[in-house]
């Protein structure tokens, strides 16, 4: 998933402090929903579920850690993706491939016991599926957040929204979002916390990432970012074997890009990729206006509809729901 | 006109009760008194101050009124002494007010009165609770709530004849409650009503000085301080919209 640009940006992420995240922020929120359905489980990378059996991971992610954003002053607005492009689809094929690997994997492990084998394969069989995106639609709209349908990549979008100005930031663990060309984003605020990876505990920290720090540090283009990510692979592309971030830098800055695609994979026209990243589909059909908390409807869909605890639901509901506004004193002249 | 003398005490009480809220306003003068009633920029705080002539060593005036940058009055105190006496001189039409103290001589440009937010008009709110405690106690609280959070309820129990305060933050809270033996008067009326402390700090600081303060509050309404100064001779009232609670 995204692309592998690891190499040439850890430099760039900075801690993100509590006031640099006060704003407008647009939720790649198939990426978020992904983070939710993967490290919210239990032990045995048993999803949370309701009494029917549906998963309610996502649900509680996305109640609990939006409404911590509420509180920190993040105003989130959610962007959905919309249709891949046909570019992609060698990617989600793979990305199934290795979710229903993953799957077995899984029962093999909690056949055997193995916990730790259990819980990460379990991550990797994370599907975000119809139930999961509709549900999670229903409880933005009862939380009175703002929702943008994306009509390609949901990142693409909230990228072109960081750029005209209408949001400050993209929340995203993708550094596709950057290709888009988003000014800035903020890795891991939907993941931050004391987290497992690999069978340890962890604790990670949201981190920020600024485009314009990344472009003129190692003195390239947008397009040669693009370039980089080509050749080490992207979610349209599968990328050029043994060419890492580092190599793909040194390549693109000495000109040696359209050689490189001539001679390891011939055939491969990287132009549609390129304009993908630099004109994705867009829309400018949005309203990123809040409404109030829905209180009640919060509430039916997660404790009756969903059988979330009351107990936890309703202390956070207190908190999000009761927005005391500074009143003038016209009202009373 | 005005030509007075002040003591440098009531002097700067005067000025702080005025920068609490607003950074200019129109002073107004009469034969026997001085007043000024301003709200702040963003319409939530109003100040009502009065000073009788008797509150000067020296008073004397024709109807008027001038433009104040308060700023700049608040820029001659580094240089006046505690007991200083205070000589203010406006010349009718003249766009300066004269300073004079010790030897000092300020000379500060007013002003265009059309340039500065009109006058609200008084207020004709009628609020159910009062009660009056020591203006440093009021202080105390409000700096003690803004530790743990932006916003402080006011509250009046008549059940358990409590005047509480109480401000709630994200994990802390505190809560000071006035048993009946602690105001120095309560009309026991219901009332309840939340307010910014960002605004109640800085009026806070200027009703410490204040031996009692009064105050008026309702059920989400408005809140009045009303305390003396200059001895008796000058009034002071604050009033404070509040933030209410939107579902």
């Amino acid at each position: 998933m995204g692309v592998a640009l690891k190499d040439i940006l850890t430099e760039f992420k900075h801690p993100a402090g509590q006031d640099e995240l006060t704003g407008v922020a647009a939720v790649d929120t198939f990426n978020a929903l992904y983070q939710f359905l993967s490290i919210i489980r239990q032990p045995d990378g048993t999803p949370l579920m309701d009494d029917e059996g549906r998963v309610t991971s996502h649900l509680s992610g996305l109640f609990f850690r939006t409404a911590n954003f509420l509180q920190q002053g993040i105003r989130p607005v959610f962007v959905f993706d919309g249709k891949p492009p046909e570019m992609k689809s060698s990617t989600i094929q793979d990305r199934r491939d290795i979710r229903d690997e993953s799957k077995e994997k899984w029962d093999e492990a909690k056949r055997k016991g193995d916990l730790t084998g259990a819980f990460r394969y379990a991550m990797s069989s994370s599907v975000v599926d119809e139930h999961i995106i509709s549900s999670a639609r229903t409880l933005l709209q009862f939380m009175g957040l703002p929702v943008v349908n994306a009509p390609s990549e949901g990142e693409a979008q909230a990228a072109y929204m960081a750029r005209k100005g209408d949001v400050d930031y993209v929340i995203s663990q993708d550094y596709d979002t950057l290709l888009f060309g988003t000014p800035v984003l903020v890795r891991n605020l939907t993941i931050s916390g004391k987290r497992r990876i690999h069978g340890r505990q962890v604790t990670i920290q949201p981190e920020r990432i600024t485009l314009s720090d990344v472009l003129q540090t190692l003195e390239i283009s947008r397009e040669d970012l693009v370039d980089i990510a080509i050749l080490t692979g992207t979610d349209f592309n599968p990328g050029i074997k043994g060419i890492g971030a580092k190599t793909g830098l040194k390549k693109v800055k000495n000109g040696e890009f359209d050689g490189i695609i001539r001679d390891k994979s011939p055939g491969f026209d990287p132009e549609p990729v390129r304009l993908f990243f630099q004109k994705p589909p867009v829309t400018d059909s949005y309203n990123l206006e809040t409404s109030p908390v829905d209180r009640d409807g919060v509430f039916s869909f997660l404790c009756d509809e969903y059988s979330f605890s009351p107990d936890r639901v309703n202390p956070v509901l207190d908190k999000i729901a009761k927005k005391e506004k500074q009143k003038t004193l016209e009202s009373w002249f | 006109m005005l030509k007075a003398t002040i003591t440098a005490d009531i002097f700067r009480d005067t000025v702080d009760a005025l920068s609490a809220l607003v950074t200019e306003c129109r002073l107004h003068f009469s034969e026997t008194e001085v007043w000024a009633r301003a709200v702040d920029t963003a319409n939530v705080a109003m100040i009502i101050l009065s000073l009788k002539k008797e509150a000067f060593s020296q008073y004397e005036a024709t109807t008027g009124e001038i433009g104040l940058d308060i700023a700049k009055l608040k820029n001659t105190y580094s240089m006046m002494g505690k007991a200083s006496d205070i000589r203010l001189e406006h010349p009718d039409g003249a766009n300066k007010i004269e300073v004079t103290f010790e030897g000092y001589h300020y000379s500060i440009t007013l002003l265009d009165s059309n340039t500065i937010k009109k006058d609200p008009n008084a207020p004709g709110i009628q609020l159910p609770g009062q009660v009056t405690i020591s203006g440093s106690e009021l202080n105390n609280v409000i700096k003690s709530a803004a530790i743990v959070s932006d916003k402080i309820w006011f509250a009046i129990d008549p059940d358990n004849k409590e005047f509480v305060l109480y401000a709630e933050g994200d994990s802390d809270n505190i809560k000071r409650s006035f048993s009946a033996g602690e105001v120095i008067a309560c009309n026991w009326q219901q009332a309840k009503s939340l307010f910014s402390i960002d605004y109640l700090k800085d009026m806070g600081k200027v009703m410490s000085h204040a031996e009692k303060v009064t105050i008026d509050l309702g059920a989400d309404h408005p809140i009045k301080f009303s305390f003396e100064i200059a001895g008796g001779n000058g009034q002071v009232e604050y009033l404070l919209a509040p933030r209410i609670e939107a579902d």
